[in-house]
């Protein structure tokens, strides 16, 4: 087991190296940088500037560098948790994202719990009673989850919110909160604020989570050993949760580790919509900014992410199936 | 226990030597395409400590029949008409004059905890497929500890100490190591000694055995078979050996049953079956096989036709389309009854009785 998760290890390291140069070369692929534009900006005002504050902001930003100097600056930087200045703000980009990175965590963290707690619930549920009313109607609601866009769900919860519990919506916190000291009411505000948004987040990898639970609950189900579990006379919920869940629950683990980046995207949008302080908006605006540093910070969280859901789901994955943890 | 009305037991002190009497089921299969019809009136008894071989093509209802006794059918399966009795002995100690109840299984419901006490502890079955009928995600002790834990009211450590126990008596070497390894770090013969252990773990009176060895090498076979006949000999417990192998049936069996299209056509103990067979199928069944040790090189005659699917049904003998003693107007008319034509030899072909099957 230690040395299956060493080995995983060394795969995540060299994995993180070979997507931070292709990060690098992405971001600065697109021609002019963002201090060409600020420069043709400051033309545009009318300013003349002279040679020697283009090679003076140039150097400010270390473009008069060549790439790959400019790379192992860039990467080594990430070690000291410096990871550059955003040219948009002018400030560090660690200063920009730690505090909104907290927060991205925590709903990508919590709506992942639950679209889990869920789908595992309805997806077994739904395969145990195959074929009944509730099975078909757990099957439309998946159908409908899976098709309406995250956007307009968020604005269809909003304005249910907002015309029939009479709730303030969007942001974190309700005007009388947002600068009071940290208290039992704010807090319940905070939860009050953040249920749209990890419904949002969570509904469509609920319903794709809990279709792929049912399909494999199924096929377990029909394996020789799940009758031979029930010819020993055991409970068939001893049956289904100990022999067949425990055999079908792997594409949800493996799903799991590759859900992360995409329920951060996913975030994206919702808080874009409701006007929440995350990392989405301001990845997304540095990414149409050409401000480079930011994104790349970005690129590089995300990539991190997927590494590590995907080693939390290897080592979950081991934990549940013997054949893996011996090979 | 109880003289209620409708309780599917009843205590009698009769039918010592018979353990398990079907009668007359049905069951069906309720599918997309259709109904089909897998058993239509299996009518056997199963004697007591013996062991009994089911011998039939592919598709004849072995397995189903089975399964209908451990009430095991999957949900699309449904009994219209039957009766299964099982001559249940008390376990008490001294063994002798214990008194014998009776009770219907299809009376009980398949969720029930009636039908889940007697599944693995009185009645077990082993599978087909060893490489399938082990969960691999548990390990050997896991999976066998926990029938020993469920019926007989032992901790952990008791229950690790019995299946190293039963694990020695299948033969397994080092079965102290065993209990904890994995499905798949055994071999094929391994896992269906494992599964013989598991289906033995709780003494149970009927070991339901299907087809356990088909899918092993000759050599694995006869190890197998060989251990399960001392087994049985040994423990005095009833096996119901399916198979199509009448090789192993002369092996392993002290009475058969033939079925065909899911009926019993003819059932008696070895030697009248390999000698004297009543029915044509049986005749064509045992036509089909290489005799070992006969001089002469005989022709195999491999039986003309094909298994009719059970979706249709067929009117009179299930078997006349394919039979070689055909007569019109008889056999494509009415269902022969099942009579008794020597000692414990029965069999349901016009060729010994004109008798009728009542609908
Ligand atoms: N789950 C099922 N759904 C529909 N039909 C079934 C099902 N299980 C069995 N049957 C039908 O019941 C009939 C008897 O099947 P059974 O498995 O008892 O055959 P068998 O004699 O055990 O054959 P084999 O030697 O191949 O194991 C077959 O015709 C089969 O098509
Ligand atoms: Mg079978």
């Amino acid at each position: 087991m230690f040395s299956y998760i060493m080995r995983r290890l060394g795969y995540m390291v060299i994995t993180m190296v070979i997507i931070s140069v292709l990060g690098y070369i992405i971001i600065e692929l697109p021609p002019g940088s963002y201090v060409d534009a600020e420069i043709s900006r400051l033309r545009q005002q009318g300013g003349n500037l002279a040679p020697e504050q283009i090679a003076a902001l140039y150097q400010r930003y270390g473009l008069d560098k060549p790439e790959y100097v400019r790379f192992g600056l860039w990467v080594s930087g990430f070690v000291r948790g410096d990871f550059g200045q955003s040219f948009q703000y002018s400030m560090p980009v660690s200063d920009l994202i730690f505090g909104r990175l907290g927060l991205t965590l925590l709903f990508s963290f919590l709506s992942l719990i639950l679209s889990w707690g869920i789908a595992i619930f309805v997806g077994v549920y739904s395969a145990t009673h195959r074929y009944t009313v509730s099975d078909y109607v757990i099957t439309i609601l998946q159908f409908v989850g899976l098709a309406v866009p995250n956007f307009l769900l968020a604005l269809v919860l909003m304005v249910f919110a907002q015309n029939v519990f009479k709730m303030q919506v969007g942001g974190l916190f309700s005007a009388e909160y947002v600068n009071a000291p940290f208290s039992v009411g704010k807090f319940l505000d905070l939860l009050n604020h953040m249920w749209i948004p990890i419904i949002v987040i969570g509904a469509s990898n609920t319903a794709w989570l809990s279709r792929v639970m049912r399909a494999n609950l199924l096929d377990v189900l029909n394996m020789q050993y799940v009758q031979t579990a029930r010819a020993k006379g055991l409970k068939e919920s001893v049956v289904t949760w100990k022999h067949a869940f425990r055999n079908a629950v792997h594409p949800l683990i493996m799903v799991l580790g590759g859900s992360l980046p995409g329920i951060i995207s996913g975030e994206t949008i919702v808080a874009i919509v409701l006007n929440l302080p995350t990392t989405g908006p301001l990845y997304f605006n540095a990414l149409l900014q050409k401000d480079m540093y930011l994104a790349g910070a970005f690129l590089i969280f995300l990539a991190l992410a997927l590494l590590i859901g995907n080693l939390g789901a290897d080592i979950l994955l081991a934990w549940v199936d013997p054949r893996i943890r011996y090979e | 226990m109880s003289e209620t009305i409708g309780s599917p037991t009843t205590t009698t002190t009769t039918s010592a030597e018979i353990i398990l009497r079907i009668k007359d089921l049905h069951t069906y299969f309720y599918t997309d395409i259709g109904i089909s019809k897998a058993l239509n009136g299996v009518t056997f008894d199963i004697p007591s400590r013996k062991v009994l071989g089911i011998v039939g093509e592919s598709g004849c209802g072995k397995s189903v029949t089975a399964l209908s006794c451990m009430r095991l059918l999957p949900r699309s399966a449904k009994i219209p008409k039957g009766e299964i009795t099982f001559f249940r002995h008390k376990k008490n100690g001294n063994g002798s004059a214990a008194p014998v109840e009776e009770v219907d299984l299809l009376k009980l419901d398949t969720m029930s905890q009636e039908i889940r006490n007697i599944r693995g502890a009185e009645l077990a079955m082993i599978f087909q497929e060893p490489m399938s009928s082990l969960n691999p995600s548990y390990t050997i002790g896991d999976q066998i500890g926990e029938a020993i834990i469920l019926h007989q009211n032992v901790d952990k450590a008791e229950a690790e100490n019995r299946t190293i126990k039963i694990l020695d008596q299948v033969g397994m070497s080092n079965p102290k190591a065993m209990v904890k390894r994995f499905p798949h770090e055994l071999s094929g013969g391994m896992r269906q000694r494992a599964m013989i252990a598991m289906g033995l773990s709780c003494n149970p009176s009927v070991l339901f055995a299907d087809e356990p060895t088909t899918a092993l090498d000759v050599t694995t076979e006869a190890q197998i078979l060989d251990l399960m006949r001392d087994l049985q000999a040994q423990l005095g417990m009833t096996i119901v050996f399916i198979t199509h192998n009448l090789g192993v049936v002369a092996q392993m069996c002290d009475s058969v049953a033939v079925m065909y299209l899911g009926r019993i056509v003819e059932q008696a103990s070895i030697e009248p079956i390999f000698y004297n067979p009543k029915h044509p199928y049986t005749k064509a069944l045992l036509n089909s096989i290489p005799h070992a040790g006969s001089r002469e090189h005989k022709r195999l005659l491999p039986i003309r036709g094909v298994v009719p699917d059970p979706y249709s049904s067929i009117k009179g003998c299930p078997f006349h389309p394919r039979c070689n003693s055909f007569m019109p107007g008889k056999c494509d008319v009415n269902v022969p009854a099942t009579v008794t034509v020597d000692n414990g030899h029965t069999v349901r072909c016009f060729l010994y009785s004109d008798e009728v099957e009542q609908q």
